[in-house]
């Protein structure tokens, strides 16, 4: 206990790399709890004439269809952080369980999940995904199932390589010799060790989560009712809105995507340097 | 090395196929091709009987699997129903666009990222690792999209200064080949521009990183121990011994760039493949959406397969393993 929160000193306050990458996510966090409060219209309904300049009514002018931009930007955190943390969190729970069982019990389970993982990762997955996303049809869950399904091999690959070490370990060795089953001294013993690196990776992949929903949506394959910063843009574009000279209907979301992407980046980067050993030595 | 030559063309196609039963099995179940045309009063339920037959949509779905994979390779990948033209040839049309934009962009930012990648890993922890570190963090994080609309807003709305959309002015007519070349330049230069900035900063912190690591290890210590200039070691030492983590990651990359240009061609309205794949989606074309997939899919496949030969020729091991 002490030393997680020895860790998260580090990460939070000792590091300014994580210590700003958390504060930008904190930022966009408070913005989608609060959006409520902030947004000053409802997001879907109809409010201004379309394409109105900002002003002070509309802070960031309104839509093709008279929706006030400011407001769908708000709600948009919601959708954006949730695709961030969902898509992530779940290919990491499929990949760790994977990678656990595959990594300690060994033999045909093993070589099973193995080989599932090779030809997954050989996969081109962006291609499969838009493909994918196309014939699933235009749903949110459907785009954060579609980035679990390629998303946990990376995870399994990587939990199963810290299994391998961790299960020579003394204190395993010791829980056998106490009679611990194997499904105990998994999930007991191992579990907790290889979290601090599944956490960094889930920060890290969030920023690809978020960029690839966008990169869908901008196609044409997102989903339509969830206004995510994507659709917002998706809806810009559609709109032409450079040539009514809203650019700000542009700019905002896309800035807002990469912002939030280098905080998790940031944060991701500083949790990874405290739990990877291997990276260590990295800094001078 | 024959013995891996030939491994390797073995998993590549293993993938392949895997690839396509995938884009198959998509296809075929989630619905009916000639769905939209059966809902068209207009066409008989006996025009769609016979069309059936002749797409062999009323066959077992091994058989047509079967069929679908020969067909494949004999370049034939259905016909686009909003084009009215065969999924292949509108394909090869355009690939020329793509790859044009594609293999220099890629070339140059490979470079750039591996030359300046190594200069400033060798001086990590300065401000300029950092600065280039915050820019490369912001820019890797920005839609593909978004970048490209930013760089046409300002260069071609703004200061007027490219073109807006396509890869030639449209209805000009070209007295000579060189005023075509010109015209073609002036409308590439904006989209190379943008993929080669994007790719470049995106791949410079995987190189960064690994050049970090390389100056971890002992050998390093012990060369600048010794006393060796330190251009040598940054050469001979560092950079060569990162080579090899650096070509898997930016082989890795491959399949972002083609996201990428994807993206970019659309903002651009640049009539490659890439722009292919959101008009099929656009107009609902799935032949001409599962052919342009399947052949970007078969270009990563071709990449992948490359970077593991020169993988092999940079190192032994892999050879002999």
């Amino acid at each position: 206990m002490v030393s997680i929160l020895r860790d998260l000193r580090y990460i939070l306050i000792e590091n300014r790399m994580g210590l700003i990458g958390f504060a930008i996510i904190m930022f966009f966090t408070l913005i989608a709890i609060f959006a409520d409060i902030i947004a000053p219209y409802n997001p879907y309904e109809l409010v201004g004439p379309p394409y109105t300049p900002p002003n002070e009514r509309f802070i960031l002018g309104t839509n093709d269809i008279g929706q006030d931009i400011f407001s769908e930007f708000i709600y948009g955190s919601r959708i954006s952080l949730y695709v961030g943390f969902t898509a992530p969190i779940l290919s990491s729970i499929i990949g760790t369980i994977l990678g656990i069982i595959a990594g300690y019990l060994g033999g045909y389970i093993d070589e099973l999940v193995v080989g599932a993982v090779d030809v997954m990762l050989a996969l081109p997955s962006l291609p499969l995904i838009i493909i994918l996303a196309a014939y699933l049809g235009p749903s949110l869950n459907n785009i954060i199932l579609v980035l679990a399904i390629f998303g946990w091999p990376g995870f399994a690959r990587m939990v199963r390589s810290q299994v391998l070490s961790l299960r020579e370990r003394a204190y395993v060795e010791a829980a056998r010799a106490t009679g611990a089953g194997s499904f105990r001294i998994m999930f007991r013993h191992i579990l907790p060790h290889v979290v601090p690196l599944v956490i960094a990776n889930i920060v890290l992949s969030a920023t690809s989560a978020i960029l690839t929903e966008a990169g869908l949506s901008f196609l044409g394959l997102g989903d339509p009712i969830a206004k995510s910063w994507g659709q917002i843009l998706r809806r810009a574009q559609v709109g032409h809105a450079l040539h009514q000279g809203l650019w700000l209907w542009v700019f905002t979301p896309g800035l807002a995507i990469a912002l939030l992407g280098t905080g998790f980046t940031l944060l991701g980067v500083a949790i990874e340097e405290k739990v990877n050993p291997r990276l260590k030595h990295s800094r001078r | 090395m024959k013995a891996f030559l030939v491994r390797r063309i073995y998993t590549s196609f293993i993938t392949f196929i895997v690839v396509i039963a995938i884009v198959f099995l998509l296809a075929r179940m989630t619905g009916d091709p000639l769905a939209e045309l059966a809902n068209d009063p207009r066409i008989s339920p006996a025009t769609i009987a016979a069309l059936k037959a002749a797409f062999g949509l009323d066959r077992p779905l091994h058989e047509q699997f079967v069929n679908y994979v020969v067909n494949l390779f004999r370049g034939d990948l259905g016909y686009s129903l909003h084009y009215k033209a065969p999924v292949f040839d509108i394909i090869m049309q355009k690939l020329p666009y793509t790859l044009a934009l594609l293999i220099p962009s890629i070339t140059l930012s490979n470079y750039l990222a591996y030359t300046i990648g190594i200069e400033i890993g060798w001086r990590r922890g300065t401000r300029l690792d950092s600065v280039f570190m915050s820019v490369s963090m912001f820019i890797r994080s920005t839609p593909y999209f978004w970048l490209a609309i930013i760089f046409l807003f300002v260069f071609s709305v703004q200061l007027r200064l490219t073109p807006i959309f396509g890869a030639v002015t449209p209805g000009k007519s070209f007295s000579l080949t060189w005023d075509w070349i010109s015209d073609y330049l002036w409308h590439y230069i904006l989209p190379f521009f943008v993929m080669t900035f994007r790719g470049f900063l995106s791949e410079l912190i995987y190189v960064r990183n690994v050049v970090v690591d390389v100056l971890g290890e002992d050998f390093v210590t012990t060369a600048v121990a010794k006393g060796l200039p330190e251009k040598y070691v940054k050469r001979k030492y560092v950079a060569r011994n990162a080579m090899l983590p650096i070509v898997t990651v930016l082989g890795m990359r491959y399949a972002f760039i083609i996201d990428g240009a994807i993206q970019t061609e659309t903002v651009f309205s640049y009539p490659g493949t890439g722009r292919l794949v959101y008009e099929a989606i656009f107009n609902r074309d799935f032949w001409l959406l599962q052919g342009a997939v399947v052949i970007l899919t078969m270009s990563v496949i071709v990449v992948n397969f490359i970077i593991d030969l020169l993988y092999a020729y940079l190192d032994p091991r892999v050879r002999y393993r």
